[in-house]
């Protein structure tokens, strides 16, 4: 029941705030995020840490005749990312409390409506469900921005919903194929390659579309389907990433979307990409993807490298660190490429941190923004003469972003990068020997030479250190905003005077009564994500010892249908060449 | 006071036993033991350092306008360094251990080797950590002390900012050295670099000072990405980010570095090395990452000696130090590490010469000097490399506070044209003192200076080492030059015929003048006043330049005393540079391995060295004093102008420091910069133009069917009928057999 | 010609008419059917063209009734009798809007109105 409430006290506060009085929309929903996100406490609070398995999980009968069913559980995967979406819920609601002030029953409600579906997309263990979620979270978005936006936001909205929706039906397609292919299975066929499989699992061979049965049908694909359906999956998911080539719906969105919009999409839109492709695209096709790593790494690195290097010529704040985002997710998906224990471990962090210091970073934004009506880094300068309390959340916040040890950033970056680094077959495997029954040597070491700290894998250190360049990038591109924005002489638009604003915003003429520095709401919201950078990268232990029973199992899965499906010794050949 | 004594304490009475012990292990590849059961108390070092910065955080919070901030920093870092000197006690009596404090990262995956990764918060505590945490945590403090004084004028804006930032420097240094694994350690490189970052750019209304603070965060970080992959290899090479647990897999290689076998290693282990190296080169400015460091001088000055001249820049000093045996099994590794040391100190050394801004001056002397620290290390004289770190730290911090002094009381005046005879004037001796002891130290004055005893052992370790002849005639020329351009510096702007013109800061200083400390004294502006120009007058028509008050000038009494006093711990206690040759000598950084010494023209290389490294210093020194003293009459000029048209271009180029930031500007920079406009232009036509193409199609289709919908009933109307007759005609056509 | 239509006129039952089988019958009503498309097609006048739309109409209603009769089933003739009773809504409707139309712009010309050009 646990996960339902999380879904449905948003979905109820939605309703109550429609139904309410404009006057107390506002309160309404943060009264509703607040006790979504105490449920959600509860729910850390009952979750078992120790336990590797799927908790809370519970299904009821929807469209049976096709094995449809509302089953929802988490592991701790989910359910961090579920505690994250909790905690923006009223962060977000607090944040556009001045910034908000039309149509605030519309805004608020969508708010919440979209709060419910990401919460059910990582609460979902059917996928059917799963892809109900994940569509629905398109419309509350495309309302956010395309009524609340800033100049261009009709188009914003219109490509962010058809960009995404466009892939994301390639993605149903993928999953309809699986559950087809599952319902054809024969008993024989599952018995061949396992004979306890049809025990565990007496869906195979009906129509279902229930995860588990799912993610051991998909084993039983050939290399060729399996990488049909990983191209399916990723046409969805690597667009809500965003991967290289099709990010470019997400500066838009992120420029024109309104400062909660931003966060949302910052802080969980994105990660439902990089869930999804952990959750499904790993699981289903284990050879495929462990095929396809490189190619997908190197759009994660040219992501990483090409969107830093853009951050670096924009004028628009905004759109800067939207674009640090095609950046950042590039190090989470290069990292889950990795397929080892650290990569993914650092991966599923590198979500949960990129919704902390992204979302913060776009929260500040909105600040300057309400105060200025301007994002652009011409007209803005040196705010930390103004406003040390903003620049002081800017840098610690920046510096996040950066991956600076010691805050949130630099633990899943570092693990990331250090997966990627390890994950080559070419370092030699410490336990494989030659056929000649010599130690295996390796591409990197010389004859005799082992390497206990590498794993099997087919990234190596080149995509570390060409992935690592984007530190340096990274840095250069945050202080370049931080040294314009924060630091150097003072710069105000022109016709600003410190007393609220006197450009037009959208079309709601607002004569803010915001202080010169931020108010106590505003550093209320602040706070707790500064506290959990902190506490994220001073200790993240907890959070490392949770993943590691559902990651070690997800690199089970991988590394045994690999050795299952290849020769073992190609890479011990090419090795000896 | 007491942290000092507490040190030669410790050092006279602890460290002797120990160090028999440690000569006894050097002749054989023993492995460096460690106990697990260190201190408690070592993790108050950096404890005391955050909370310090913690409280200066709240100070800033509650906008407390006093010097506050400044007492909890002095106080919790000398409590941190009384903490360091217990602890040293504590090591020198019981031998290395390690603290353990809390889990940090853990990401296991299984049982065996390497299938763990593991850093944790923890100390290695041995007396290389010591010897650099005593002199942090002590410099520090003093510096700490000074500042509270030098950074007066910023009570209330600025003050509590910076001593958060400097104690966050502190803990950061302090989780550096003391880190037990190359994680924490990258933890405290970073950190270091972000309180860089935040103190050179401390007076961020100046452009320049933000610029200066980006490029050194960023070519730090061009190191640490180095840094970071070579702990990535050693992580996949030797299974754990742990020194111990490294340390321990090196032992096996160093048999066959001793055996001179290095075919026998895998090139992977070696590779190790030089991917530090890089993390080394970036954070201890050495080439072609040193830009970084001369404009770091845009921080207040306190900041530019204690973080760029005497600690931050170290920490690749230590990294080596630390990780020494790693290099030694890396063929190349330590010969790259000394040609880049003295290739450093010689360029530095040429740009320092052409200088005229003083603080800039002592920042590529530090550039320099560091080179000469690499050098050592490189040519396996790892004792020398830590003494002169340790001498150095004293004496550049001291020159770089007598400088900010001078600026202080000058309104940002450093140009040694516009300085001249502030040693003489009223209430200005100590820092005229301190600077001589600084320069001659510097200098490497013979004999009574712990500067020549450190520089000597690594000049002479140079031409000991039969490989590193070169590297040695490098750094002898750069001994010179280093005794020219700082006595160029102490002639100019100490001694001679008095003479000021204020700098640009005036209005920094005019509102805190009146409750100033030095009230009393005269101001000795009887040389000035009749000098200054026209354009000058308005600005300098009320100016006086106020000698510093009791802070610095203890704080450069005591740094004077002690960089005297650091000769007793070097030279009075047995075996190569004495204290600090034990230090090393009992840590990791033992240079192990027999070498045949060199002899330099027939004599034993070190005690030529003694001769004839002082023979270069005077040299040196003399130069300095016949082109910038003898018969010098005003502040402008002296003869050294007359003979700058016999160097042609040269002096202009070392002027313009070579023009390498021109050219690291042309070639990286700005091919960057235009790649990221081309990026950015793909991205909007090409990239996201695809995007739009392929929502522009279905439109597009749209736009060729629109004429036939004319609006015309009659179109319609025929479009209908020839449909109709259309369908017609292929029912007709499908149902007639032929 | 004349005959028949009179013969046609007066006979009233069916097995009178043995020369004129189905195919007459359709023949005229797709005579009739020929003919109102091309006064819709040609004419611009509205309710010319209206009563060209009313003409195909009833040629689809001959059609009907001779089907009916044909298969002597007595569901197309009772279909005509509806169509006959929607027809003539559908005429005071039609002109309607055609009295509408004429007030708007003064005019029965069709090519008045392109409203809906795409």
């Amino acid at each position: 029941m646990m996960l339902f409430s999380l879904i449905l006290a948003p979905l109820a506060s939605a309703f109550l705030v429609a139904l309410g009085p404009a006057a107390m929309a506002r309160r309404t929903a943060l009264a509703g995020t607040a006790v979504t996100f105490f449920a959600a406490c509860a729910a850390l609070y009952l979750f078992n840490w120790s336990a590797p398995g799927y908790q809370f999980e519970q299904s009821l009968p929807w469209l049976q005749q096709v094995g449809i069913n509302l089953s929802v559980g988490v592991d701790s995967v989910a359910m961090m990312l579920i505690a994250l979406t909790a905690l923006l819920g009223p962060i977000c609601v607090q944040s556009s409390k001045t910034a908000i002030t039309d149509r605030v029953k519309t805004y608020y409600s969508w708010l919440l409506v979209l709060q419910a579906a990401m919460t059910g997309v990582f609460a979902s263990r059917d996928l059917i469900l799963f892809y109900i979620c994940f569509e629905f979270t398109l419309a509350p978005m495309f309302v956010l921005i395309s009524l609340y936006g800033s100049t261009n936001r009709r188009k914003a909205a219109i490509k962010f919903f058809l960009y995404t929706f466009t892939g994301s039906v390639i993605a149903l397609a993928g999953f309809v194929y699986v559950a087809w292919f599952s319902s054809r299975l024969t008993p024989g066929i599952v018995n061949a390659a396992d004979p306890s499989l049809l025990h565990e699992f007496p869906q195979l061979g009906k129509w279902t579309f229930d995860l588990a049965t799912l993610e051991q049908a998909a084993r039983l694909m050939s290399p060729a389907k399996q990488g049909w359906v990983l191209l399916a999956l990723l046409a969805g998911f690597a667009v809500k990433v965003p991967l290289f080539p099709v990010h470019t719906w997400l500066p838009l969105a992120h420029t024109e979307a309104p400062t909660a919009g931003s966060v949302i999409l910052a802080g969980v839109l994105l990660k439902l990409g990089t869930y999804a492709i952990y959750r499904f695209a790993l699981p289903f096709c284990p050879v495929a993807i462990y095929e396809h790593a490189p190619l997908i790494s190197v759009l994660c690195i040219v992501g990483i490298l090409y969107g830093g290097l853009i951050c670096w010529v924009q004028t628009d704040v905004k759109k800067l660190v939207a674009y640090s985002s095609v950046a950042h997710l590039g190090f989470c998906i290069l990292g889950m490429m990795a397929l080892n224990n650290t990569g993914i471990s650092g991966s599923i962090l590198y979500m949960i941190n990129h919704g902390l210091s992204t979302g913060a970073l776009f929260l500040l934004i909105g600040m300057i923004y309400e105060r200025y009506h301007t994002r652009s880094m011409k007209e803005l300068g040196g705010i930390a003469a103004k406003m040390p309390i903003w620049a002081t959340f800017m840098v610690f916040f920046t510096m996040a972003s950066v991956g600076l040890p010691g805050l949130n950033g630099f633990v899943s970056e570092f693990l990331c990068i250090l997966g990627a680094f390890q994950a080559s077959s070419a370092w030699g495997s410490p336990t494989a020997t030659l056929p000649n029954g010599l130690p295996n040597a390796g591409l990197w070491g010389s004859a005799g030479a082992a390497h206990p700290g590498s794993t099997l894998g087919s990234l190596g250190p080149w995509f570390a250190a060409v992935a690592g360049i984007g530190m340096i990038v990274a840095a250069i591109y945050l202080l370049y905003m931080v040294g314009k924005v924060v630091w150097g002489p003072l710069v105000e638009p022109h016709g600003h005077d410190s007393h609220g604003g006197h450009g037009g915003h959208g079309e709601s003429e607002s004569h803010s009564v915001l202080p010169t520095d931020l108010c106590a709401r505003e550093i209320g919201v602040l706070v707790p994500l500064a506290v959990l950078c902190v506490a994220l990268g001073v200790y993240p232990k907890p959070a490392l010892d949770a993943l590691s029973g559902p990651v070690s199992d997800t690199v089970r899965v991988v590394q045994t249908a690999r050795s299952n499906a290849t020769i073992p010794a190609d890479s011990v050949k090419e090795a000896a060449r | 006071m007491t942290t000092l004594t507490n040190i030669l304490h410790a050092a006279l009475t602890g460290s002797i036993g120990q160090h028999g012990e440690v000569a006894h292990a050097a002749a054989g590849a023993a492995p460096v033991q460690i106990a697990a059961n260190g201190p408690w108390y070592a993790v108050l070092i950096p404890v005391f350092a955050i909370a310090a910065f913690l409280l200066c955080a709240l100070c800033a919070a509650f906008k407390v306008k006093s010097k506050l901030p400044a007492w909890i920093t002095v106080a919790c870092l000398a409590a941190s360094c009384g903490v360091s000197a217990s602890v040293y006690a504590w090591v020198s009596s019981h031998g290395p251990a390690i603290t353990y404090v809390f889990d940090w990262i853990h990401v296991v995956w299984g049982k065996d080797k390497g299938q763990s990764f593991v850093a944790n918060f923890a100390f290695y505590l041995d007396t290389l950590t010591c010897l650099w945490m005593l002199f942090v945590t002590g410099l520090a403090t003093l510096i700490a002390l000074y500042a509270s004084e030098y950074m007066s004028h910023d009570v209330g804006q600025g003050y509590n900012r910076f001593f958060a930032a400097f104690s966050l420097f502190v803990f950061s240094m302090a989780c550096l050295v003391m880190a037990d694994n190359f994680i924490l350690l990258y933890l405290g490189w970073e950190g270091v670099g972000l309180c860089s970052y935040l103190l050179i750019g401390y007076f961020y209304k100046k452009p320049s000072a933000v610029a200066a603070a980006k490029k050194a965060f960023i070519v730090n970080r061009i190191g640490d990405l180095f840094l970071a992959l070579g702990i990535m290899l050693c992580f996949v090479h030797f299974g754990t980010v742990e020194y111990k647990a490294v340390f321990a897999g090196v032992e096996e290689y160093i048999k066959h570095f001793e055996a001179g076998e290095f075919n026998k290693i895998p090139p992977v282990a070696q590779w190790i090395a030089y991917l530090l190296m890089g993390g080394a080169f970036g954070k201890s400015a050495q080439l072609p990452l040193y830009v970084w460091l001369p404009d770091a001088m845009e921080g207040p000055t306190p900041v530019s000696a204690l973080i760029h001249a005497a600690t931050m820049v170290t920490a690749g000093v230590f990294l080596i130090a630390r990780t020494y045996p790693i290099f030694m099994i890396s063929q190349y590794a330590l010969h790259s590490v000394a040609w880049v040391g003295a290739l450093t100190a010689l360029l530095a050394a040429t740009i320092g010469m052409a200088q005229f801004d003083i603080k800039r001056i002592m920042a590529y002397s530090t550039v320099s000097q560091l080179g000469y620290m690499f050098a050592g290390l490189g040519v396996m004289t790892s004792v020398g490399a830590a003494a002169h770190v340790f001498t150095h730290a004293f004496f550049k911090a001291m020159l770089f506070l007598s400088c900010g002094a001078v600026m202080h009381g000058f309104a940002g005046q450093l140009d040694l044209r516009k300085l001249s005879g502030v040693g003489s004037m009223p209430g200005w001796r100590i820092v005229g003192i301190a600077m001589l002891v600084g320069c001659l130290n510097l200098a490497g004055f013979p004999i009574i200076t712990a500067g020549f005893w450190s520089k000597d052992a690594i000049l002479g370790g140079a031409f000991a080492n039969p490989h590193a002849q070169s590297i040695g005639w490098i750094l002898l020329l750069t001994a010179g030059l280093t005794a020219y351009y700082t006595f160029r510096v102490y002639f100019r702007v100490f001694v001679g015929p008095q003479h000021f013109e204020p700098g640009d800061e005036l209005h920094a200083h005019d509102d805190h003048g009146h409750d100033h400390a030095h009230a009393g004294h005269d101001h000795g502006h009887d040389g000035g006043h009749q000098s200054h120009s026209h354009d000058k007058a308005a600005a300098s028509h009320d100016f006086h330049p106020h000698a510093p008050g009791w802070a610095i000038n203890t704080v450069l009494a005591i740094l004077a005393i002690s960089a005297f006093v650091v000769i007793l711990p070097l030279k009075l206690i047995p075996g190569e540079l004495g204290w600090v040759g034990q230090m090393v000598e009992g840590s990791t950084a033992r240079a192990v391995g027999h070498m045949e010494h060199a002899k330099f023209f027939g004599f034993d290389a070190h005690q030529a060295m003694m001769v004839v490294s002082s023979v270069v210093g005077l040299a040196g020194i003399a130069v300095a004093f016949v082109l910038h003293y003898a018969g010098r009459t005003s502040a402008a000029t002296s003869r050294a102008d007359a003979l700058l048209p016999a160097f042609g271009p040269l002096a202009n180029w070392a002027q313009h420091k070579w023009y390498v930031d021109e050219f690291y500007d042309f070639l990286i920079r700005k091919p960057l910069l235009v790649l990221a406009h081309l990026f950015h232009i793909i991205d909007q036509y090409l990239v996201d133009g695809l995007v739009d193409a392929a929502g522009y199609l279905p439109r597009a289709i749209g736009r060729l069917l629109r004429p036939s919908q004319s609006g015309e009933l009659h179109g319609y109307a025929l479009g209908m009928a020839g449909g109709v007759a259309a369908l017609l005609l292929i029912v007709f056509l499908a149902t007639t057999s032929w | 010609m004349i005959q028949v239509l009179q013969t046609l006129a007066q006979s009233g039952f069916p097995d009178r008419m043995h020369a004129a089988t189905l195919s007459h019958f359709l023949l005229v009503s797709a005579l009739m059917f020929v003919i109102g498309l091309i006064g819709f097609l040609t004419r611009r006048n509205l309710i010319i063209m209206f009563l060209c739309t009313e003409l195909m109409f009833q040629a689809a209603g001959i059609a009907l009734v001779a089907f009916g009769r044909y298969h002597l089933d007595f569901s197309g003739q009772t279909f005509v009798i509806f169509v006959l009773t929607v027809a003539a809504a559908e005429a005071a409707m039609a002109l309607a809007l055609v009295v509408l139309l004429f007030r708007r712009r003064e005019s029965l010309n069709a090519e008045e109105w392109k409203e809906l050009r795409g």
